[in-house]
């Protein structure tokens, strides 16, 4: 007899909601091989999102433009021949690009203002990474450890960086 | 010291991972803690607890090959580091140095 697919909402809803998981969503299928029961699939699923939930809101979640990890980046090229990562291009983590669509028109609507404010924002990012990127330079200053900048001209100490 | 303690589940999880040796990923340590540990081990649960083992240097992991039974998704392998055993004889000797002297989990002899 062959096996049914897996139900295709609970893999979505999976992926969604846990996503950097291939491993577990794997080892659901191969398990979803050996016992084919929907109801047990979709409670491993509401778990797992359960259990991803609660350790996620003791993390800092920086905002990020897609959901990849530069970390795992290379094993993950290894595997492009055969599955691509689902690509979510929101910035804000956990919300779909309708959800942040929404939310800039939410924000336009209620606070214009707010927008002078994120401008301000990014300008003094852009500003605070050109300094880093200068001090980080051979030539220029250098960090030796957090908050403290060495000048170029200045010895350096045996084991610095 | 008290750090390096672990909590039933976690325990559970390193004992599996040491069991089943170089092919331990998430099915097998959970069908090896349902076998011996006759605990039911929902797959979720397990890798918030391998994932915070990892975070905290008891175990290390590596992605193997994918296959077409998971949908082309690659096994994620474990392996327990030295800190990891360090931490499993750790919590074993306290949890027996619990255990002594409580007449009443003292065995009977008939």
């Amino acid at each position: 007899m062959r096996t049914p697919p897996a139900p295709r909402l609970a893999l979505t809803v999976l992926e969604r909601f846990v996503p950097d998981n291939e491993a577990l969503t794997g080892d659901l299928l191969e398990e979803f091989d050996a016992r084919p029961s929907t109801v047990w699939f979709w409670v491993q699923v509401l778990a797992a999102i359960a259990a991803a939930w609660r350790t996620r809101g003791a993390e800092i979640r920086p905002l990020r433009l897609v959901d990849f990890q530069p970390a795992d980046a290379a094993e993950r090229t290894r595997h492009y021949g055969l599955r691509f990562p689902p690509v979510n291009l929101s910035p804000v983590a956990g919300m779909g690009g309708l959800g942040f669509m929404l939310l800039i028109g939410l924000m336009t609507r209620t606070m214009p203002a707010a927008w002078w404010l994120l401008l301000a924002s990014a300008l003094a990012g852009c500003v605070l990474g050109a300094v880093l990127i200068v001090l980080a330079r051979p030539g220029g200053a250098r960090m030796t450890e957090p908050g403290r900048i060495v000048p170029s001209g200045a010895p350096r100490m045996k084991g610095s960086v | 010291m008290a750090r390096d303690l672990l909590t039933d589940f976690e325990l559970m999880i390193l004992l599996a991972i040491l069991r089943v040796g170089d092919e331990a990923y998430g099915v097998q340590i959970a069908r090896e803690i349902e076998a011996t540990g006759g605990r039911r081990v929902l797959l979720g649960a397990a890798y918030t607890a391998l994932d915070r083992l990892e975070r905290n240097g008891l175990v290390t992991s590596t992605l193997g090959a994918p296959s077409a039974v998971r949908g082309g998704r690659a096994k994620r392998y474990f392996r327990v580091t030295a800190r990891g055993v360090r931490a499993v004889r750790n919590t074993q000797r306290a949890l027996v140095a619990l255990w002594r002297g409580v007449p009443q989990l003292k065995e009977r002899r008939s």
